[in-house]
C-alpha cells in the first residue's frame, strides 16, 4: 500500500494542494486538496488522500475529485470529498453519499436576544431535549403509516406543507424546496421503511445535535442583513440525517451495485466505492431511492422545526417565533448543471455553495448567495457563509461542512471523560443534555479541527464568505 | 506444522471517524458468532444487561464468505433498529461461504447507547491465518 505522503503533491496556493492524474496509474483525473500547511499536515496522517485518489478512479468521473478542508478518513469516498460524474456514461456510488443520505444543516433564527432569554435558556434546552427524541428514540406524534410515509418520501416538505407542519416560506428557505420530483418511494426497500418508520422528527446520535446559538460576530454585515442575521440573535442549528431508513438504502444499493459491477465492466480499489452506471437500473433505481430518502431527511428536520417552534411558543409566547434561514444538505448526489454539462455531483460531508446567480439560489438570497453552514464542534463556534458564483469552477459549487474528526473516538475517550467535557462546557455557560457520557467524550471539541482555520481556508480559496460566528449556549446531543 | 486453533477474539481497532472490527476463531461459524459479540459490545458499551431473552433463529444469505460477514451484521444491525433486540449470544449452526444459520438470543432495550448505522464494505475481509480465520470490517456509527 502506497503510504499518503508518497505520492506526489504540487502546492499550487498556500490553500490548495494537488495530485496529478499520473501519481497512480488507475487515476482518470486529479485530486485537490483545499487545505493549508496545518490542515494538510492533518489530512496526510490518515487515509484521506488514498481515499481520494480512489475516488478518482470511478468511471466518467470528470474535471477534479475534491477534497475539503475538514476532509477526514472516512469508507470509500473520504469525508469531505466531492466529485462528479458525467451522464450518460458516468457512475453513480452509493458510498458517495454516504449512509446517513441527506445528512444536513438548518439554521432557525428568532427575534429574542441572548439576554432577554437567559434566566429561562436552561428551562427551554431542557424542553428541547424532551421534545425532540434524540439517540435511537422514536416520535410516536409523526407516525404515519406505511401510506403516509410513502407520500413524505415522494413530496418531502410538499407533505409536510400539506399537513401545516411547514409554512410556504419555510420551503422557500430550503434547497430544493425539501421535494426531489425523482424520488421513488417503489426504489426504497420494506427494510429501509422499517428502520424510518416511527422516526420523523428525531435528531439520531453520533454528532447530530439541536444547538441553541447566539449571533457572536458579524463579517459581512450586507449578506447578514440579507439573511436577517444580527449581533446577540438567538438561533437554532439543527443537524441530522435520514436516520435508519436513509442508513437501509445505502446498505441495500451498495450491496446490489457490489453485485453487479462486474457486469458493467466496474473494478474499483474499495468495495464501498461500488457504483453503476446513472442510465443502468441499478444507478436509476438508487437515484430513485436516494432522493426519496433526501425527502425523508428534509421532513426529518422540518419536523424537528415544528418541535422548537412549539417550544420557543411555550417559552416566549407570540415573541418565540422562528424563521429558517436555509437548510442545506451535506450528504447527497445531485444532477446539476456544469459548464452547459449534467453532472452528477456526489458531496460526502460536503455543502452546496451556489453564489448570487445560480438559478438553485433562493431569489431572497440573489443578492448574496446562498447560506453555507459550517458547525464547529460541540461547544465550539459554528459558521454562517455565503456561497460564491466562483465555487462552481473552483469545487462545483461546494464547501466543507463542518470541523472534521482529527482524533478517532477511541482516542477522544481515552484523552477525556464525558464527565470532563460536560463541566468543562458547562463552565463556559453552555447547557448539556446528552443521554451518554461516552458519546459526550468522543464528540468533545479536541476531536476535532480547529473550525477556525478551516473556516479561513474556505474563505481565502473563494469556496464560500464568512458571514457570522454563531456560539453555542446550549446543546442537545444525540 | 499443525497450528493451534484459534480461540474466538475481537478487537476494536482505531479509525478516525468510524469504528473497526476485527474478528478471529477457528472456523467461519466461530467468526461470525464472534462478530456478533463484538457487535453487541459496540452497541450496548456498559449498559446493564437484563436476562437475555429466548432463542432465536437468524438466516442470512449473500454472494462470498466476507460480504456474509457484513450482511449478518447488517441483518443484526436491522433487528437493533426494528425491534430494539440487541444479540449477546450466538451460535452459528450452519454456515458457508455464501449463507448463514443461527440460534442467537439477546435483550430488548429501549436505549442503547451505541447506534451502528451499517457494517460497510470498505476494508472488508475474512482470510486463512494460521490456526483459524481472521475477518476485518468498518461500521459507520
Amino acid at each position: 500500500m502506497t503510504s499518503e505522503s508518497s505520492y506526489a503533491v504540487h502546492v499550487l496556493s498556500p490553500v490548495l494542494r494537488e495530485v496529478p492524474a499520473t501519481a497512480r496509474a488507475d487515476m482518470r483525473v486529479p485530486v485537490r486538496i483545499y487545505a493549508d500547511d496545518e490542515l494538510w499536515s492533518q489530512i496526510s496522517q490518515d487515509r484521506s488522500l488514498t481515499q481520494a485518489i480512489n475516488v478518482a478512479t470511478l468511471p466518467g468521473v470528470t474535471g477534479f475529485v475534491y477534497a475539503m478542508p475538514d476532509a477526514h478518513e472516512g469508507y470509500g469516498f473520504p469525508v469531505g470529498g466531492v466529485a462528479a460524474t458525467r451522464e450518460p456514461d458516468g457512475v453513480i456510488s452509493p458510498g458517495g453519499v454516504g449512509y446517513d443520505i441527506n445528512c444536513g444543516v438548518r439554521l432557525l433564527a428568532s427575534d429574542l436576544s441572548l439576554e432577554s432569554v437567559r434566566p429561562r435558556l436552561e428551562a427551554v434546552v431542557h424542553d428541547l431535549s424532551r421534545s425532540i427524541p434524540s439517540g435511537p428514540g422514536r416520535n410516536p406524534r409523526l407516525d404515519l403509516g406505511v401510506d403516509g410515509l410513502d407520500q413524505v418520501l415522494r413530496e418531502g416538505c410538499r407533505f409536510m406543507l400539506g399537513h401545516g407542519w411547514a409554512l410556504p416560506e419555510d420551503l422557500e428557505s430550503t434547497e430544493a424546496s425539501g421535494s426531489l420530483p425523482a424520488a421513488d418511494p417503489a426504489m426504497v426497500s420494506d427494510k429501509a421503511k422499517q428502520r424510518g418508520h416511527g422516526q420523523l422528527g428525531t435528531i439520531g446520535s453520533g454528532n447530530h445535535f439541536v444547538e441553541v446559538q447566539v449571533v457572536d460576530e458579524v463579517f459581512n454585515p450586507a449578506a447578514a442583513a440579507a439573511y436577517g442575521l444580527h449581533p446577540g440573535q438567538l438561533a437554532i442549528l439543527i443537524h441530522t440525517g435520514s436516520r435508519g431508513l436513509g442508513h437501509q438504502v445505502c446498505t441495500d444499493y451498495v450491496r446490489r451495485m457490489d453485485q453487479v459491477m462486474l457486469q458493467y465492466g466496474i473494478q474499483l480499489p474499495d468495495r464501498q466505492l461500488a457504483c453503476a452506471p446513472l442510465t443502468s437500473p441499478e444507478g436509476r433505481a438508487y437515484f430513485g431511492a436516494m432522493c426519496a430518502a433526501a425527502n425523508f431527511a428534509w421532513s426529518n428536520r422540518q419536523a424537528i422545526t415544528l418541535s422548537a417552534r412549539a417550544v420557543f411558543a411555550r417559552a416566549f409566547g407570540q415573541a418565540g417565533g422562528l424563521r429558517l434561514v436555509y437548510d442545506v444538505a451535506h450528504n447527497i448526489a445531485k444532477l446539476e448543471q456544469h459548464g452547459g454539462v449534467t453532472l452528477c455531483v456526489h458531496r460526502k460531508g460536503a455543502t452546496r455553495a451556489f453564489g448570487p446567480t445560480h438559478s438553485e439560489t433562493p431569489e431572497r438570497y440573489r443578492s448574496v448567495g446562498q447560506p453555507v453552514f459550517i458547525p464547529g464542534s460541540m461547544g465550539t463556534a459554528s459558521y454562517v457563509l455565503a456561497g460564491t458564483d466562483a465555487a462552481l469552477a473552483l469545487s462545483f459549487g461546494s464547501s466543507c461542512h463542518g470541523a472534521g474528526r482529527v482524533m478517532s473516538r477511541g482516542e477522544a475517550k481515552r484523552a477525556r471523560s464525558g464527565a470532563e467535557v460536560r463541566r468543562e462546557l458547562e463552565s463556559r455557560g453552555i447547557i448539556v443534555r446528552c443521554p451518554s457520557s461516552g458519546e459526550l467524550a468522543e464528540e468533545a471539541p479536541t476531536a476535532y479541527k480547529d473550525v477556525e482555520r478551516v473556516v479561513d481556508v474556505v474563505h481565502r480559496a473563494g469556496l464560500a464568505r464568512r458571514v457570522v460566528r454563531l456560539r453555542p449556549v446550549g446543546v442537545v446531543k444525540g | 506444522m499443525a497450528h493451534r486453533k484459534i480461540r474466538p477474539s475481537h478487537e476494536l481497532l482505531d479509525h478516525k471517524s468510524e469504528v473497526q472490527l476485527r474478528v478471529r476463531a477457528a472456523s467461519l461459524p466461530g467468526l461470525l458468532a464472534e462478530a456478533g459479540r463484538a457487535l453487541a459490545e459496540v452497541q450496548l458499551r456498559d449498559t446493564p444487561r437484563p436476562c437475555p431473552s429466548p432463542w432465536r433463529t437468524i438466516e442470512v444469505h449473500s454472494r462470498d464468505r466476507a460480504s456474509l460477514l457484513a450482511d449478518w451484521l447488517n441483518e443484526l444491525v436491522f433487528l437493533a433498529e426494528t425491534e430494539r433486540w440487541f444479540g449477546m449470544e450466538f451460535e452459528v449452526t450452519q454456515a458457508d461461504e455464501c449463507s448463514l444459520r443461527a440460534r442467537a438470543r439477546g435483550v430488548v432495550l429501549e436505549v442503547a447507547p451505541g447506534v451502528v448505522k451499517a457494517a460497510t464494505l470498505h476494508g472488508l475481509k475474512v482470510e486463512a491465518v494460521p490456526g483459524g480465520l481472521q475477518g476485518e470490517v468498518t461500521l459507520d456509527v
